[in-house]
């Protein structure tokens, strides 16, 4: 009964709160360009925009369930989900986006020296250092435990030699955590080390890499006798992959909800129907076809928030089912695709031009997301992949060879 | 879905009833019988008394109001053997539309025997090939009731049996008549899931062997009443394909070619983890629209049609996948496997079909 009163009494204070200082402006579904990324190159849009990320910065909300020693607001599981929930219905925008605060706050939370934890994990809740991953190699993808990037012994540095590919925005990042080669003389895995790299290191260079939505998201870095201070290895020499492996189960769950972050079309997919297809059948396509398609689509998408929504009562219940949580990227990237697919087939030819004279604003935006999803079944482990772990993990098959 | 622990034991409790009186090998027997045959009428009375007719009754109609979810529950164990009882057609259909239709008299009159299992019921409403609860023809007229319903479940056991019809002056309602009522003829077929599927004549049923739920609930009532059985038979089905998917993932540990496990190959293990991924997602549309009757919450028939659509397609493909991975073994009637597929392809089209319910989903969100 006093927990219940806690939490109303919380949830009504949040609620204050978040109307007190999110300004209205930054209750609007975000588009990318407005998104508030950390970091030296950091910049506003707006006004609002920096009111609205230096409130929640100070209020620790930026990273809500990490100890406000660390810049956090030291939340329960329970607050921070009260805080989602108000930030939810109020329409707030996320006020700080960062992988140092989805992917390497978590690990320096698990694995981190105390000196580690205070030297980082404070400049990226107040969105003073961005933070890229340096984990695939030209030779090392899906099989990530391939990695060649050395990290030789060098006194009171190490001496890293190497490079790392498709690593996002590290050209607007300011530092990037990798995985390195400190041993090659075992199994691939045992060999590993994770390293945090200042980009402004003296051998460190960055080449972006254009997609074929015409942006350039990501990156090839090159290290050339870059000098690492030991102090910045964080967990065992050598013993990386755990560390490694952390970081990817927050980029799986990360990657489920990627819908939610992503650039939001200004108008939703059936509106889109209706105006372009509406009740007839128009040349060369069926309505009752691309109806049918929509109609599955959209249960699909209910199911997948559905199951996501019971993989988390699951969790609050204490008793977490450990195969559904495997599911879920490979289910929500493949629907994310499928309408995308769907809006192009609506659009006929207005949806083939990533700069459009008709309404560049709209149809545009709606074909770079087209564009970037591709990469949703890829990036963060393949779709492939993921099924290797659902039948090895959640179905226990055998060991195939290629898993 | 989460049960309480009362829903649990409940649950628990019907299922290893079931597990010891209608395993799948009931279902063998039963194909065999005389197609007079629907079910075993004295096991339904046995899981009765479990409580199994009043899961979803109110309290105050002297049900136990367990709620959808139990529901749900419990359809998926007799799913997973595939057991034939009355559940569907009487506990769900008939009752849900005597509930949800009838006046308060004719509840009093009739609802008591149902929930103490020395009456059981079924639903006539198709007249077509395909699912199509619209298209009515069945008339009264100054000589009785006249047309036909075809795929009526377990129709030939029911001691009434409710009617979807129109007046004499043409309104829509439903009627219940004792099944052996003058007028009436029944044609009863074993289809392919090995349950019985009876045809109804009806020539002059007198007027006073029937009794209408009119009114301006009925409508509503029997939309909801439809919404139910649809989703009680997806979680039914549901259950069919876990206990397939599970025995498939079984063999797939233990059969052995080119000296491995056949598991070990990544094409079926890729094909194993997709199927695994769409049977919890239709389990999450299921257990969402049960949740919806239980809380009368969220728009019940988008729910509902989402969840059959859902899963006639996951029973299809794990029902498909499971011959294919059992290879020869899979074609035999030896193997259970293909008990399980011809069930998927009957239920596919009991209650609509994947297209149907796609159709209503469109329109309740106006496209
Ligand atoms: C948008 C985006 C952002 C990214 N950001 C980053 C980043 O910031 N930092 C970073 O380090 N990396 C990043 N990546 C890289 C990403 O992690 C890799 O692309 C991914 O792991 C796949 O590796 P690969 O591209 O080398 O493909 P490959 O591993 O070469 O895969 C090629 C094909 O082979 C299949 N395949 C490979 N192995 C198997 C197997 N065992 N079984 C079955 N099929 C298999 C794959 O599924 C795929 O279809 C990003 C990628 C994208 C697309």
């Amino acid at each position: 009964m006093k927990d219940r009163d806690a939490s109303v009494s919380f949830r009504r204070d949040i609620k204050f709160w978040l109307e007190k200082n999110c300004p209205i402006s930054q209750r609007q579904p975000i588009v990318q360009k407005e998104q508030i990324w950390g970091g030296r190159q950091r910049h506003f849009h707006s006004d609002d925009a920096r009111l609205w990320f230096e409130a929640a910065r100070d209020r620790g909300f930026t990273a809500p369930e990490w100890p406000s020693r660390y810049g956090g607001a030291g939340l329960s599981v329970d607050q921070a989900k009260i805080l989602r929930e108000e930030m939810q219905t109020l329409g707030c925008r996320p006020p700080l986006y960062d992988q140092g605060l989805w992917l390497l706050g978590p690990a320096l939370l698990a694995f981190g020296s105390e000196a580690q934890k205070l030297q980082h994990l404070p400049a990226i809740c107040r969105g003073e250092i961005r933070w890229a991953q340096g984990y695939s190699e030209p030779c090392a993808g899906s099989d990530l435990a391939n990695l060649q990037t050395k990290a030789e012994d060098n006194g009171d540095f190490f001496k890293v030699n190497g490079s790392k590919i498709w690593t996002t925005k590290a050209d607007k990042a300011d530092w990037i955590f990798c995985l390195v080669r400190t041993d090659d003389s075992g199994p691939k895995q045992q060999g590993i080390s994770f390293l945090l790299i200042d980009l402004a290191s003296a051998g460190v260079s960055v080449t972006p890499i254009p997609l074929l939505g015409g942006e350039s998201d990501f990156c090839q870095t090159f290290f050339s006798d870059v000098l690492v201070p030991k102090d910045n290895l964080v967990g065992e020499l050598h013993g990386g992959w755990a560390v490694a492996k952390e970081v990817l189960r927050h980029e799986r769950q990360l990657m489920a909800s990627f819908e939610s972050m992503a650039e939001k079309p200004k108008e939703n997919i059936v509106d889109l129907f209706k105006q372009h297809i509406g009740n007839q059948d128009i040349h060369g396509i069926s309505n009752t076809d691309v109806r049918d398609r929509l109609a599955t689509h959209l249960m699909r998408d209910a199911a997948v928030k559905h199951l996501g929504e019971r993989i988390a009562r699951q969790r609050e219940a204490r008793c977490a089912d450990p195969g559904l949580p495997l599911l879920m990227k490979y289910l929500s990237t493949r629907e994310v695709q499928q309408k995308n697919e769907i809006v192009l087939d609506i659009l006929g030819a207005r949806g083939l031009s990533l700069s459009s004279p008709d309404d560049p604003e709209l149809y545009d935006s709606m074909v770079r997301q087209w564009a970037f999803d591709k990469a949703l079944t890829i990036a963060g482990g393949t779709s492939e992949i993921q099924l290797n772990i659902i039948a090895k993990r959640a179905l226990e098959l055998p060991f195939s060879g290629s898993s | 879905m989460i049960l309480t622990s009362e829903q649990k034991l409940f649950t628990d409790s019907l299922a290893s009833f079931l597990s010891s009186h209608l395993p799948v090998a009931a279902l063998r027997v039963l194909r065999d019988a005389p197609l007079s045959t629907a079910y075993d009428r004295d096991l339904w009375r046995q899981m009765v008394a479990l409580g199994v007719s009043s899961i979803t009754v109110p309290t105050a109609l002297g049900g136990a109001e367990f709620g959808w979810l139990a529901m749900g529950a419990v359809a998926q164990e007799m799913g997973r053997r595939l057991s034939p009882t009355p559940l569907l057609s009487s506990a769900v259909l008939a009752q849900g539309a005597l509930i949800q239709c009838a006046n308060i008299d004719q509840i009093n009159r009739y609802l008591p025997d149902l929930l103490n299992g020395s009456e059981v019921w079924t639903v006539a409403f198709e007249e077509c090939v395909h699912f199509s609860p619209e298209k009515v023809s069945t008339k009264m007229s100054a000589r009785g009731l006249g047309g036909g319903k075809c795929m009526v479940l377990d129709g030939a056991a029911a001691d009434r049996v409710v009617i979807s019809a129109l007046t004499a002056q043409g309104q829509w309602g439903l009627c219940v008549v004792e099944a052996d009522a003058p007028g009436i003829t029944q044609t009863p077929a074993r289809l392919m899931d090995g349950r019985q599927y009876v045809d109804f004549e009806f020539t002059d049923v007198p007027q006073s062997a029937c009794d209408w739920f009119l009114g301006e609930t009925v409508a509503t009532g029997w939309t909801q009443t439809l919404n139910q059985g649809m989703v009680v038979l997806a979680a039914e089905m549901l259950g069919s394909a876990r206990e397939l998917f599970e025995r498939t993932v079984t063999y797939l540990k233990e059969r052995e070619q080119f000296d491995v496990k056949i598991g070990s190959f990544q094409a079926l293990q890729h094909r194993a983890a997709h199927m695994y991924s769409e049977l919890e997602l239709s389990q999450a549309a299921v257990d969402a629209a049960l949740a919806s009757f239980d809380s009368g919450r969220g728009d019940h028939s988008a729910l509902a049609s989402a969840a059959k659509a859902l899963t006639n397609a996951c029973f299809q493909l794990i029902s498909d996948e499971a011959v294919q991975m059992h290879g020869g073994m899979g074609v035999t009637d030896e193997l259970d496997i293909g008990l399980f597929l011809k069930r998927s392809r009957v239920c596919n089209q009991l209650l609509g079909n994947a297209y149907w319910h796609r159709r209503r989903y469109a329109e309740r969100f106006e496209f």
